[in-house]
């Protein structure tokens, strides 16, 4: 998914009908058959083992987490250490919403359909409201660069942390309990899905090459007119928005959350993914992710060394390949 | 006519130090004109003026009728200035192909949501900008590279590639900071050649520093002088060379009245 080539319009003077699937540009093409095949392999989840499944889905939302922080801080070069605060606005907002506002809704007998256009709502607007914090946040910080634009999302991650931490209506510190269990498989890859194909999209595109020049040369890109500020405001709200609804299927996955589980740490452990994937790459991000999130469960039986063998695979992994995973162009003989 | 370009008393200090000192300095539509000047003498500081990256500290500058105060540097470029740079400035993550095609995001009809809808319109756009992404790049002989990250080019055609990202956004004065930097004599001739070209296929309004007196005498029509952030004379080439403050402050006396470089 991750370089996928230009659509081109097809050749007007070829005699040739065009098949019926060329119709679709090939993105959205990709992006039905993976709905389609979260869907499906979801019907199969039920008889498949319940822990595995659920490392499964941790795996479907770490990708939502990892992708969409790689428009931000591996395309654009803004480097954001407030991942987990926006996941955390999505999470509880998407929460809220099933929690108080779902009796209220659904009514008496609710059917699956309509427990289904909650959470979806549930999520949007824990997307939403992410985004919005991601403008707030980023409108005033994205003149800053490097060290300090990290520093500035750092602090914003630790402030939502403590507004949370002191909302007795949202459980305070206690956490917030009875959430729904509505995440199962196919809505997680469903939007890891959407993720990919969004980001891909967008970076795909003479529009979105503007990202890739903003980070590289920031003058040279004004210079041909494009503007910067714009493009970070953009990356930032569109990387809140998936973080948003990533922290919604998280709390309808856990049924419970709490604000520690939203700190820095987990804000480190997405950039991770993304700098392990190597910075803009979308492929290598995704299976970091997927490598990041099954690496602490293998390593369960080790108990207490556990944490000390995932440190030592992660030095291991950044001396051995610094420009990522799947990066290869990096050694490449030049011209 | 009014000139396209117009500074009056342009002047910016950096605390104590005026770079640009209450210079005036008009350009024409359609002339080629040189601004030269010893090292540290504000030529790139006025390019930086012109472009917005500075604001002045007193003086107006005027593009094509629109006063540039206050312009952000994306605003400037909207307005149809294009500029290289001294120290090249290319995207190095993207392709040669890319570099170019996201200079053409200015004309580009459909905005970022199509790129998600990706809608007719939207590929036929993304069509467009392609097809004039590589028409530029066939021109100026760098097709052959479409697909080469922009850092693996050599030095001489990644300066060519900056100016053809420069045209890209279809300016109506392009600015060149030091174009020939760098250059051995047979590619100073080449570039020479490239920019007279440009001047004359594009219709181009093109301001020049440079240090190379081989190249500023070759192809400019009129030329400015700087020196500790004044303008010391303007006038074509030939009045140039004559000028005494010009071979007192910068061209030297011996080789300037004879022939330059």
């Amino acid at each position: 998914m991750a370089e996928i080539p230009q659509s081109r319009a097809p050749n007007p003077k070829s005699d040739t009908p065009v098949p019926v699937w060329r119709l679709l540009p090939r993105q959205h093409l990709a992006l039905a058959l993976g709905l389609v095949a979260a869907v499906v392999i979801s019907r199969f989840s039920g008889s498949i083992d319940a822990y595995l499944v659920d490392v499964a889905i941790g795996i479907g939302i770490n990708v939502i987490l990892a992708v969409s922080l790689n428009l931000v801080n591996g395309h654009t070069g803004q480097f954001s250490l407030g991942h987990a605060g926006f996941m955390s606005v999505g999470a509880y907002l998407a929460a809220a919403c099933t929690v108080f506002a779902g009796p209220r809704l659904l009514g008496a007998a609710p059917g699956p359909l309509a427990h289904n256009l909650l959470f979806f709502g549930a999520l949007l607007i824990g997307g939403l409201g992410a985004a919005f914090a991601g403008l707030l946040v980023g409108i005033p910080s994205l003149r800053l660069k490097g060290d300090y634009l990290a520093l500035v999302t750092l602090g914003f991650g630790e402030i939502i942390r403590v507004i949370f931490q002191n909302v007795e209506v949202l459980g305070g510190a206690l956490g917030f309990n009875g959430v729904p269990a509505y995440t199962d498989f196919a809505w997680a890859y469903g939007w890891g899905v959407l993720t990919i194909f969004t980001v891909s999209c967008l970076v795909n595109s003479t529009y979105g090459r503007g990202f890739i020049a903003t980070h590289d040369n920031e003058i040279a890109a004004q210079s041909i007119g494009l503007d910067t500020t714009r493009y970070k405001t953009v990356a930032f709200a569109v990387g809140a928005f998936f973080a948003g609804v990533a922290g919604g299927l998280f709390a309808h996955l856990k049924l419970s959350i709490d604000p520690r589980g939203f700190d820095f740490t987990r804000s480190i452990e997405i950039v991770v993914m993304v700098i392990l994937g190597g910075m803009g790459n979308t492929l290598g991000v995704i299976l970091a992710a997927v490598l990041l999130t099954i690496l602490p469960e293998i390593l369960r039986p080790v108990a207490e060394y556990r944490m000390v063998l995932y440190s030592l695979l992660l030095i291991i992994l950044m001396i051995t390949r610094p420009q990522g995973l799947l990066n290869f162009r990096f050694g490449k003989t030049r011209l | 006519m009014p000139p396209l370009l117009q500074l009056h008393q342009a002047t910016i200090r950096f605390g104590g130090l005026t770079a640009v000192n209450t210079v005036d300095f008009a350009i024409a539509e359609g002339s080629l004109c040189g601004l030269i000047g010893p090292n540290g003498a504000g030529k790139t500081t006025v390019f930086n003026l012109i472009t917005g990256v500075y604001a002045p500290t007193h003086g107006r500058i005027t593009f094509a009728g629109h006063d540039l105060a206050g312009k952000k540097v994306h605003e400037v470029a909207a307005l149809g200035i294009g500029r290289t740079f001294q120290n090249i400035r290319l995207f190095d993550r993207l392709s040669v192909f890319d570099n170019v095609r996201v200079a053409c995001n200015r004309h580009r009809a459909t905005g970022p949501l199509q790129t998600l809808v990706r809608l007719r319109a939207f590929r036929d756009d993304e069509a467009a900008v392609s097809r004039r992404a590589e028409e530029l790049l066939e021109m100026f002989n760098l097709l052959r590279f479409r697909d080469t990250p922009a850092t693996c080019l050599p030095y001489g055609e990644q300066r060519r590639l900056e100016i053809v990202r420069a045209l890209a956004t279809r300016p109506r004065l392009l600015l060149l900071d030091e174009p020939a930097a760098g250059m051995n004599p047979s590619e100073k001739a080449d570039l020479v050649r490239l920019i007279r070209h440009i001047h004359r296929e594009f219709g181009l309004t093109i301001l020049l520093v440079e240090h190379s007196m081989r190249v500023v005498m070759g192809v400019c029509q009129t030329i400015a002088v700087l020196d500790h952030g004044m303008k010391i004379a303007e006038g074509t080439p030939a009045e140039i060379r004559q000028n005494r403050k010009v071979i007192d402050a910068y061209l030297g006396e011996e080789h300037a009245p004879l022939k330059a470089e």
